[in-house]
């Protein structure tokens, strides 16, 4: 599979531009030098606690947020240094779909409106019988009755939202999805709809998908390859098997033994961290997950592990990587 | 089971015109015995938190109607003046919120905030107060208790405020804790030391637990026994094991089968089709009727009992029901 997106130490600093009295507070250091890529076709899964960047870096990618250093190529064409015109041409190309399926669908408006938005902006649709023929065929691929097009968005579950946001998001065939946590909000039942929906959706139209999400059970499901962030950085990222199965930084293991898991029987072997996410305006010297580690040794406080391959298609950023196969979560 | 601790008997709780009433609970009966940690999950809408908040006496009255009766250490709570429930919340009940920020007073250091049940509850001398204080907060494993009395909550992470309302609730060493998604608003590895916390309360103090959760992994973990509500109804209530290896009403085995989980690899999750009704749409037999994969006639007009599937396990489904005489 070819490369779709490729990003090179890609980092973010957000400061204080407030004017105010006192001193400033510390600028925060969101995503600190992140590289990867994203092949056509795949989901790529970004993992990690509230803070560590996840929603940034999928932000930076679609250039939402101006990133503060870095590059950010699709397809090879650099999207961090292309002007603003030229960045809209692009935008067809990529979409997003939101967490919070209330606040990303403006309520004045009707789906029909809604859905058409994108595709009027880069002039894919012409007429008012072509748009809601588009229309109809979108919400019949997300599996939405078409006669739905005239309601407006408080009509809807907060399932049904989802599905209309992403029908938005397909409206323009884009080649790249971010869906920012896009089933944390729904209820249980309603999440595995909507996680078999997006995997429909990319099994036909074969675009690549950034889904960045906290639930670990979910991103087993739907993922091919797994990127664990910590404090701005990728601490971990690999095929979703390897990471699973025989997770090599300390972090990922401790994150997978800690998820709640449905089976009474399951053997205990949770690893409970100490302490909470330090700040990222104060990341910690070194390796930033040092002061939690259960297996730091001083050099971790000293120097910062770089991200380096650990298994075949497998890299960790830890002085001590070596496989952590887990107790009760099998493959 | 020895002589439960809390008894809720046909519990119904609705809101609106008494002419076209909006039940939210729907005959409830559940019992949690003396250090039991009995789990409630359901999805939003289901009536868990309006059931653990008519434990408390917390649900306004009016608008709300409420009857039946809640029988905890031998009193009916509904019966009992209000003027006396502040006797009982926090001394003999202590709560868990899901957000604890909002469940902190933001300008009271922790330090007053966990005094504050003492002062109210027991009649001790300050010393003693704020020794107790200090050994609170160390049995919740918050780092430097001494130092951290005089601080704010909005000085502490999530995991370490849910820590300080952990510690109100345990001030008066209560016979019950309600928990009400007392993680969902943390990280994963800030639930894991929150609940490892809360599995260590019960332990040390045998507490009875009745922990509110949409989370089936989360009471997996916790409790002995759950039960699961839909609409407003109890759908299905049996031991742990036996909910999680062989459930018996529909909507648990779709629930179950359509969470992914870190062990199971499934090409497609199952779907349970359609959406949780909103309250008061399905007036007649079983709500969950309209998204079930083995409705039948009689769904429609009578909404099942619980009926027993063994000496600890009973769901409310006429499809999946025992033979009788079995």
């Amino acid at each position: 599979m070819s490369v779709l997106i490729d990003v090179q130490g890609l980092g973010k600093t957000f400061a204080d531009t407030s004017i105010r009295f006192g001193p400033k507070p510390k600028p925060v250091r969101a995503v600190d030098n992140v590289s990867f890529q994203v092949l056509k076709g795949e989901t790529l899964a970004v993992v990690g606690e509230s803070g560590c960047g996840k929603s940034t870096l999928g932000r930076l990618l679609l250039r939402l947020i101006e990133p503060s250093e870095g590059q950010v190529r699709l397809d090879g064409t650099d999207l961090t240094c292309l002007s603003k015109p030229a960045l809209r041409q692009m935008r067809a190309r990529m979409q997003m779909v939101f967490q919070d399926p209330f606040g990303s669908l403006s309520p004045r408006r009707t789906v029909a409106q809604i859905i058409t938005e994108p595709m009027e902006s880069f002039g894919l649709v012409r007429g008012r019988s072509q748009r809601r023929e588009r229309v109809a065929e979108l919400l019949a691929q997300v599996g939405l009755p078409a006669a739905y097009m005239d309601r407006r968005p408080r009509q809807f579950s907060g399932g049904q939202r989802q599905r209309i946001g992403i029908a938005r998001a397909i409206s323009v065939d884009p080649a790249f999805i971010v869906a920012d946590e896009p089933v944390s909000a729904l209820d249980v039942s309603v999440q595995a709809q909507i996680i078999n929906l997006l995997q429909d959706l990319q099994e036909q139209k074969n675009f690549s998908f950034l889904f960045i999400a906290h639930d670990l059970a979910v991103v087993r499901h739907i993922a091919h390859r797994v990127a664990v962030m910590y404090l701005g950085r990728i601490v971990e990222l690999g095929p979703k098997e390897q990471i699973y199965s025989a997770p090599q930084h300390p972090y990922t293991e401790a994150l997978l033994s800690a998820a709640p898991h449905p089976d009474p029987d399951r053997p205990h072997a949770r690893i409970v961290l100490q302490g909470d996410v330090p700040s990222p305006s104060n990341v910690p010297s070194g390796c930033a997950f040092h002061g939690r580690c259960p297996i730091a040794q001083a050099i971790c406080a000293v120097e910062r592990p770089p991200l380096v391959e650990v298994a075949p298609g497998q890299s960790a950023a830890c002085h001590f990587a070596r496989p952590h196969p887990l107790t009760g979560v099998a493959a | 089971m020895s002589k439960p601790l809390l008894e809720i008997r046909n519990l119904a709780v609705e809101f609106g015109p008494l002419k076209r009433p909006l039940r939210v609970v729907h005959n409830v009966t559940l019992a949690v015995g003396v250090g039991e940690s009995v789990g409630v999950v359901g999805e939003s809408g289901s009536g868990k938190s309006i059931t653990a908040l008519s434990v408390l006496r917390l649900v306004p009255v009016p608008p709300a109607r409420i009857s039946g009766e809640i029988v905890f250490a031998g009193r009916d709570l509904l019966k009992l003046p209000l003027n006396q429930m502040p006797d009982i919340r926090g001394k003999e009940i202590g709560m868990i919120f899901q957000e604890p920020m909002s469940s902190l007073n933001p300008v009271m250091t922790i330090g007053d905030q966990i005094e504050e049940a003492l002062l109210l509850h027991e009649n001790w001398p300050a010393t003693e107060r704020r020794r107790r204080v200090i050994e609170l907060l160390k049995l919740v494993g918050m780092p430097d208790p001494e130092g951290r009395l005089r601080a704010y909550p909005d000085q502490f992470s999530g995991g370490m405020r849910q820590r300080v309302v952990a510690a109100i609730a345990m001030a008066c060493n209560p016979k019950l804790l309600i928990a009400d998604e007392p993680t969902t608003a943390l990280d994963v590895t800030i639930q894991a030391q929150v609940l490892e916390l809360m599995l260590d309360i019960r332990r040390r103090f045998n507490s009875a637990i009745l922990l509110i959760s949409h989370d089936l992994g989360v009471v997996a973990e916790i409790c002995e026994r759950v039960v699961v509500m839909y609409a407003g109804h109890i759908m299905e209530d049996a031991d742990t094991r036996s909910l999680f290896h062989n459930p018996r009403h529909p909507y648990t085995q779709g629930l179950l089968k359509s969470v992914p989980t870190l062990t199971e690899t499934r090409h497609r999750l199952y779907q349970i089709q359609g959406t949780v009704p909103p309250p008061g749409t399905i007036r007649q037999g079983c709500p969950f009727r309209p998204r079930c994969p083995v409705a039948m006639d009689r769904c429609a007009v009578e909404m099942p009992p619980l009926l027993a599937h063994g000496p600890t396990h009973r769901a409310a489904c006429w499809a999946t029901a025992p033979e009788v005489g079995a």
